[in-house]
């Protein structure tokens, strides 16, 4: 087995037809995701000119002024904060519904139903929705509670208001992987549990928690990352004449402003290479965080 | 024939309302049909666009495909057609990025045609026509419209205040008394005025200019943002914010909208959104005055140059390189022609970029008198949308948080103002001298 072995017509026939399936997939990737990515680190280094044309090569000038630029760290810190709220309260609340939801409740298809539905709903038209649910003179909230609140005005908790969103908006989509890991535990280890005389909340952080981490992982990951990349949700609810946008701006709506705005492409590639950096780095501490907290059985 | 596509992407919101105005705020910024526009406007604008194209098809031409989007995200798709070298083959222009446009010969060279098929230039508003004629004196747009200024009031809210209504002879001094009469004599539960900072070529720019200040000079290389004439004027803007709806209240709901909802008794609007409060609940309640003035010289009448409107107007423009050109000059000839801008201004869809066709603008619109529009031609004075190159730069950070919103957010403190005016004039300052570059 030391030469390579030559392949036979019928390996190459299948090796051809192989590739030949793969190639409209591959040609997409490329032409769509590879491309642009790597334009983008290529403008990130230029002062780019009016429709795309006339880059001049300025080096790393992108960068350091993106980087002594508070509002660039401050739209971090949004970021952030943006996913401090979704991630947290879209998993446990989605793991409560899913372990509700896997019991044996009169409709529970019906239920399901219900808590998907936000996935389905076109982001753009929930922003609007709660928007106008926000809404300090007109909204929903306001009248029902008998209040004068500025939710999506007040620098202090519109960042939440909008978190808030994110939330409503997530809980369906994780509440459906959860119950997909719930049908893999195996019934016996309940059976066994309440036979030793475990109550419901024993078995819940005894054998469920740790028999879901590794589907609780693949959901954190994830939505880390979906959180850390979020836009319509600010870009929809908040006029650019609101007061408290620059304490809820994400680093991708700040990205979006200079890009398209202010049509200052090179200025926006360098915004989001500093983003992509940042989610880098949160997604390897998490794969190190995986060896300790995720159990595979 | 055969069948070519020609597509007009139009902004909407000619004859569009907006029920959100501050849905896409730049939209609600700037003019000249551009309120922004959700998707009911959407259609009406296609409508109105589709009526001419049926005429002109009429006479022979090439179908027309028309595609209507919204004010925000018109630029970024046409930025990124004209990037791609995928445009339409006809569009609208407008006055904020006409320049950047023409100089980087993305649309159709019209000069040739306008020689040929004989399109006389000087029957056309010639501000309007100025801002699509490049330095080289090519012309690569006709104009389509134009629009003014003029003040919008809800008579049963004034007569529920018991304060008389506005005339044509009010003073921006008078405009204040009669909004603090309103605000003071409800308790807040009606405004009497409401101004975001992005109201500014239907609002503050007035101001600015009856006062004798100006945004970006006409030479376009400086501002006089930060003179005395100025912060004048944005002090007196200051004391219509100190009994105006709250800022944070208006970038909610918009202006349009809390006047609709008579919950202010007067805004200022342009020409572009007179259908949206035609065919309002309401609209019996509705009626315009001309535009405030400022009494320069104190002799407490209103002379020409001291009642200013701002005017812009949109034109039409091919793609330079559109596969049929000849058929895309023709349809913007005859778009921009004079029976078509009669027959727009009798579908009250907008003012006509030629002077002389106020008339039937007037009265496309039954029952409710828009002779204000009309009126400030002749007795105010008109000035041209401030811009520069790439405006975009400074007129979105401008009505934001660091420049005019702090003073919107604290209308009780002059200093605020003053401060915001010397902020955006070296912000607008900064802007000419990278363009410069």
């Amino acid at each position: 087995m030391k030469e390579k072995k030559k392949m036979t017509p019928r390996e190459k026939n299948e090796a051809i037809w192989g590739l030949a399936f793969v190639a409209p997939t591959m040609i997409g990737l490329i032409v769509l995701n590879f491309y642009p990515a790597v334009n983008t680190v290529y403008q990130s280094f230029c002062k780019t000119g009016d429709f795309g044309k006339g880059n001049t090569f300025v080096g790393l000038a992108n960068y350091s002024k993106a980087f002594a630029d508070p509002e660039i760290w401050q739209s971090l810190i949004n970021t952030v904060k943006y996913a401090i709220i979704e991630v947290p309260l879209g998993v446990v609340i989605a793991l409560l519904l899913a372990v509700f939801l896997n019991g044996k409740i009169k409709g529970v298809s019906i239920f399901r139903t219900i808590f998907f539905l936000p996935m389905v709903c076109a982001p753009a038209a929930v922003a609007m929705v709660w928007k106008w649910l926000y809404n300090q003179q007109f909204g929903l909230f306001n009248n029902i509670l008998h209040t004068n609140i500025a939710w999506i005005s007040d620098p202090k908790i519109a960042w939440i208001s909008v978190g808030v969103i994110g939330v409503w908006s997530i809980i369906g989509y994780n509440m459906v992987l959860f119950i997909s890991g719930l049908k893999e535990i195996p019934g016996d280890y309940y059976e066994a549990a309440s036979i030793d005389g475990a109550t419901g909340i024993n078995q819940f952080f005894n054998i469920t928690v740790p028999l879901l981490s590794p589907t609780t992982f693949f959901i954190v990951q994830t939505r880390v990352i979906g959180a850390l990349t979020i836009f319509d949700l600010m870009f929809m609810v908040m006029d650019k004449t609101n007061a408290a946008l620059p304490k809820v701006q994400s680093t991708v709506y700040v990205f979006y402003k200079y890009t398209f705005d202010q049509g200052n492409k090179g200025y926006g590639a360098a915004i989001v290479m500093i983003l992509v950096a940042f989610i880098m780095v949160v997604t390897v501490i998490m794969q190190r965080a995986e060896k300790r907290f995720v159990f595979y059985n | 024939m055969k069948m070519k596509k020609v597509m007009a992407l139009a902004l909407a919101g000619v004859m569009a309302l907006s029920i959100a105005a501050c849905g896409g705020g730049s939209g609600a910024s700037t003019s000249s049909g551009s309120g922004s526009a959700d998707a009911g406007s959407a259609s009406s604008g296609a409508l109105t666009i589709n009526i001419w194209d049926a005429d002109w098809t009429a006479l022979g031409n090439p179908e027309v495909k028309v595609e209507v989007i919204d004010w925000d995200n018109y630029w970024t798709l046409l930025e990124a057609g004209a990037s791609g070298g995928q445009l339409a083959d006809v569009f609208w222009m407008h006055s904020d990025y006409s320049q950047i446009y023409m100089e980087n010969d993305i649309l159709l060279d019209l000069t040739d045609y306008i020689a040929k098929d004989g399109v006389d230039m000087s029957i056309y508003y010639p501000d309007i026509a100025a801002i699509y004629t490049r330095s080289d004196g090519k012309i690569f747009a006709l104009p389509k419209d134009h629009d003014t200024i003029a003040l919008l009031y809800n008579k049963a809210l004034f007569d529920e205040a018991g304060v008389a209504y506005p005339t044509d002879e009010w003073s921006y001094q008078d405009m204040y008394e009669a909004a603090k009469a309103i605000t003071e004599g409800t308790a807040a539960d009606v405004y009497g005025y409401a101004l975001n900072t992005s109201n500014d070529q239907d609002g503050w720019y007035n101001y600015i200019y009856s006062y004798g200040g100006n945004v970006v000079n006409t030479e376009k290389t400086d501002t006089a943002l930060d003179s005395a004439e100025s912060k004048a004027a944005m002090e007196q803007v200051r004391l219509m914010l100190t009994v105006a709806t709250p800022q944070a209240i208006v970038a909610e709901s918009g202006t349009d909208s809390l006047f609709q909802s008579g919950k202010v008794a007067m805004i200022t609007q342009g020409s572009w959104m007179i259908n949206s409060f035609y065919t309002a609940e309401n609209s019996k309640d509705y009626a315009w005055a001309e535009i405030p003035y400022f009494d320069r010289n104190g002799d407490g009448a209103c002379q020409k140059d001291e009642r200013w409107s701002c005017y812009n107007g949109l034109g039409w423009a091919a793609a330079a390189n559109t596969a049929n050109p000849d058929a895309a000059a023709s349809l913007i000839e005859y778009l921009c022609s004079k029976d078509a801008q009669i027959k727009q201004a009798q579908l009250g869809v907008t003012m006509a970029g030629i002077p002389g066709i106020s008339e039937d603008f007037a009265n496309a619109f039954e029952g409710m008198d828009v002779s204000a529009f009309t009126k400030v031609e002749e007795n105010g004075t008109l000035f041209a949308r401030p811009g520069t190159r790439n405006s975009g730069k400074w007129q979105t950070p401008m009505k934001q948080a660091g420049y005019f919103l702090d003073a919107w957010q604290a209308p009780e403190n002059p200093q605020a103002m003053s401060d915001a005016c010397d902020k955006v004039a070296k912000l607008i300052r900064d802007c000419i001298a990278e363009e410069q570059q």
